[in-house]
């Protein structure tokens, strides 16, 4: 019966979020074949591991899965592709100055935000895909999928106040990348 | 979170982008509006972020997953080998099949040749709604309220009765699906227990009370309908309900 139980608790659980799943996959590999198949070894991964889950967020704990899976999978088959922790450490220290330059640099800046507005879904699509990893995981999870900063730090498995700062330079390097495709 | 919004500049760029996804507390978040109020950088940050926030909203088309990939997600974790049926109908339909292979069989043979029989729907959707947080999509008491809520969601809205007189208050009622139709299903109660009546469009004549892995079950056929009252309520009270129900004026 217990074999049931989990199924019950899957079906519960894990199927209400196979849209999010898919698209955090599809954002992680850029691919949809790939992002395929990361869902379905991250929902094996969430049944093995069901019979102990504690309750809470359910949406925030099968993100986790899929996210974990999704870097393993990307390990295993496209080693390039991944960004040493130092690269990321180096550019998140490089951007901490940046926010006040960028904010205080232009402040005619009203017709941009009209601009940013009206990008279409291929340029943020580009510029979203040419993020560092984490900053477009980040991003993705709050204006994407819609996560509050406490269920992308339980995601992504940093402080709150480490979402805070990539998210903000996430937007900001979205931001500069659909400015500077229009001048 | 609270947050000292006087540090320096970089902290007061990221407490914008907190205070446009509504993440500070209403201390820091007055703060900040002051601060943006007084600072044009800051407002120029603030009208970027709700620009990009937008766009990223409204701009980019948000993709489902592929039918395929849910169905193989199914294969491999679900309890049966189920034909592809849209997603949620086959999780009723495995559910009740779950429940059916346990059981005598009784009830499948009375539905020779069908697929995905009434009784298994109407259980799977009843059991749905016990594992739902609320088991109606629209909670209301008064039938003047859930009556109209069927109509432009499926074609025909069922009798709803008022039975509070009886000890059978109105709960609700939600759209079910039976062999891939929408149909309408009332959510009475009765003490803790909760009562499913499924309304099924082809009447298939009155069926006796049966018993199934601890529900019970009755139907009959009124108006064209087939009515499927399922509960774990004792059977006694049950048929009291249907009686009930069926002498109702509507």
């Amino acid at each position: 019966m217990s074999g049931d139980d989990n199924t019950a608790r899957f079906e519960r659980i894990v199927q209400p979020h196979l849209g999010d799943a898919y698209a955090l996959a599809r954002w992680i590999t850029g691919d949809r074949a790939d992002a395929e198949d990361v869902v379905q070894e991250a929902c094996l991964r969430a049944f093995r591991a069901i019979g102990g889950y504690a309750g809470g967020n359910t949406r925030a704990w099968m993100l986790t899965i899929v996210r974990n899976t999704a870097y393993t999978w990307l390990a295993r088959n496209r080693s390039a592709v991944v960004m040493a922790v130092d690269d990321l450490v180096s550019i998140e220290s490089a951007n901490a100055g940046q926010a006040a330059t960028s904010a205080s640099g232009r402040y005619d800046a009203n017709p941009e935000a009209e601009l940013i507005a009206k990008a279409d879904a291929a340029r943020l699509e580009a510029a979203i895909k040419a993020l560092p990893p984490q900053f477009r995981d980040t991003l993705v999870l709050r204006d994407i999928q819609g996560l509050d900063y406490r269920e992308i730090a339980a995601v992504t498995e940093v402080p709150v106040g480490t979402v805070m700062s990539r998210l903000a330079r996430a937007r900001q390097r979205l931001i500069e990348a659909i400015a500077a495709d229009d001048r | 979170m609270t947050v000292d919004t006087h540090d320096n500049d970089d902290q007061a760029a990221l407490l914008v982008h907190a205070y446009v996804d509504g993440e500070l507390d209403p201390a820091s978040a007055i703060a900040i509006e002051q601060r943006i109020a007084s600072e044009p950088a800051l407002a120029v940050e603030r009208a970027r972020v709700e620009a990009l926030r937008r766009a990223l909203r409204e701009g980019l088309p948000q993709e489902p997953a592929p039918a395929a990939m849910r169905e193989k997600v199914r294969r491999a974790v679900g309890p049966t080998r189920q034909r592809a049926q849209p997603t949620w109908m086959a999780l009723a339909a495995s559910l009740a099949l779950a429940i059916f292979a346990s059981s005598t069989g009784t009830w499948y043979a009375m539905q020779p040749g069908s697929g995905g029989s009434v009784p298994d729907a109407v259980i799977a959707g009843h059991l749905r709604a016990l594992m739902a947080p609320q088991p109606a999509d629209v909670a209301s008491s008064d039938r003047h309220t859930v009556k109209p809520w069927f109509s432009g969601r499926i074609p025909l809205a069922p009798r709803v009765v008022d039975l509070v007189q009886d000890g059978f208050p109105l709960v609700g009622g939600r759209v079910d699906v039976v062999n891939r139709t929408p149909v309408p299903s009332l959510v009475y109660s009765r003490r803790e227990h909760l009562i499913s009546l499924t309304a099924v469009p082809n009447a298939v004549g009155n069926r006796a009370s049966q018993t199934v892995q601890g529900y019970n079950m009755i139907a009959w056929t009124a108006d064209g309908m087939t009515y499927w009252a399922v509960s774990d309520l004792n059977l006694e009270e049950l048929e009291m309900f249907a009686r009930l129900f069926r002498a109702a004026p509507s």
